[in-house]
């Protein structure tokens, strides 16, 4: 397996996900199903260091470079993580281009005002895992 | 005030490396950092959430590639990308290289708990911080009409992107007297023609 590939499906994943771990689904269909690169305890525990490590969560995909291929597998998996975000650059471009008309301003604050509300539950389901996990360990 | 490559990147590499759970923490913490030092302003970070909400991939790596790039184009999007992927990156490698199992400890699953509760409630002062421009301006119409929307949305099971997009139409269908900014257009959105 090239390093190229291991590239192409790990950028598959990220570049069609929109969250850290929502490119894991694909991953798993790619890596464990399809070209059995990694085993299914592996891809737990990718995952579970992605977790567990401060910064991205969306880094897990390293760790799955990594157990793929070795050391060119973690490079493929980092770049892969750091690709979809150039995409912003377009994006805020033509935002700030057209934000002094009003109906565009107005689906931008759309956009924020419903990131925030879609920030409720996630902060929520953060906050009782930490304290389901701790009760566990009392 | 614009900062200098080394302390945009040593803020980003700072700020977005200390959080676990996931980047709307570190987003909080990044607002908070940039407001300080004036590099940014409430309004401004909105901007940079609502692009990294539509971006594919990591959403935090997104927020960092704009607020860099918006602050020294590409050299400035290139370090923030860098310093916010790198050192994760690398402890990520160093634990799959030696498959350090973190849950093993007791220690570590508490401080790991703890982590994940903070960084929860650094998540729902994330979201009270995003709306309160738009409510002290007198825009709570427009943002209780767009949250009602989002979360009946989120309780039917829709998938963030596509709420966003349903959320981000309708904004702009909204009358004119409930969408309308209030207030100017924030310092550094206003429109630049070449």
């Amino acid at each position: 397996m090239s390093v190229a590939l291991v590239y192409l499906l790990l950028l598959k994943a990220t570049v069609t996900s929109f969250a850290g771990m929502g490119s894991l689904p694909q991953i798993r269909q790619d890596f464990v199903d399809t070209y059995h690169l990694v085993s299914a305890d592996a891809l737990s525990e990718a995952v579970l260091v992605g977790r567990a490590t401060p910064g991205p969560m969306g880094a897990y995909v390293v760790a799955v470079g990594y157990l793929a291929i070795g050391w060119p597998g973690a490079v493929a998996g980092w770049l892969a993580l750091i690709t979809p975000a150039f995409a912003a650059l377009p994006l805020l471009a033509t935002v700030q281009r057209w934000l002094h008309v009003p109906r565009v301003r107005a689906l931008v604050d759309a956009v924020v005002v419903a990131g925030a509300a879609l920030l409720i539950p996630s902060g929520i389901l953060l906050a009782v895992d930490a304290v389901r996990q701790l009760l566990r360990l009392r | 005030m614009t900062p200098s490559i080394r302390q945009l990147a040593w803020l980003i590499a700072r700020d977005v490396n200390r959080t676990v759970g996931g980047g709307n923490a570190s987003m909080e913490l990044l607002r908070r950092s940039f407001e300080a030092r004036g590099w940014a302003d409430a309004q401004t970070h909105g901007l940079f959430v609502a692009v990294s909400r539509l971006t594919p991939g990591t959403n935090i790596l997104a927020y960092c590639a704009a607020a860099g790039w918006r602050l020294q184009r590409w050299r400035g999007a290139a370090a923030a990308v860098a310093a916010a992927s790198i050192p994760g990156a690398l402890i990520v490698f160093g634990l799959a290289a030696t498959l350090v199992r973190l849950d093993r400890y007791p220690a570590i699953q508490i401080a790991l708990s703890l982590g994940m509760f903070v960084a929860g409630m650094l998540v729902l002062s994330s979201a009270f911080n995003l709306v309160k421009p738009y409510v002290r301006a007198g825009r709570w119409p427009f943002v209780a009409t767009i949250a009602m929307l989002a979360g009946a949305l989120y309780l039917v099971g829709w998938t963030p992107v596509r709420i966003l997009l349903v959320s981000a139409v309708a904004g702009s269908l909204l009358p004119p007297k409930t969408s309308a900014p209030a207030a100017p257009a924030p310092k550094g959105t206003e429109v630049t023609r070449a």
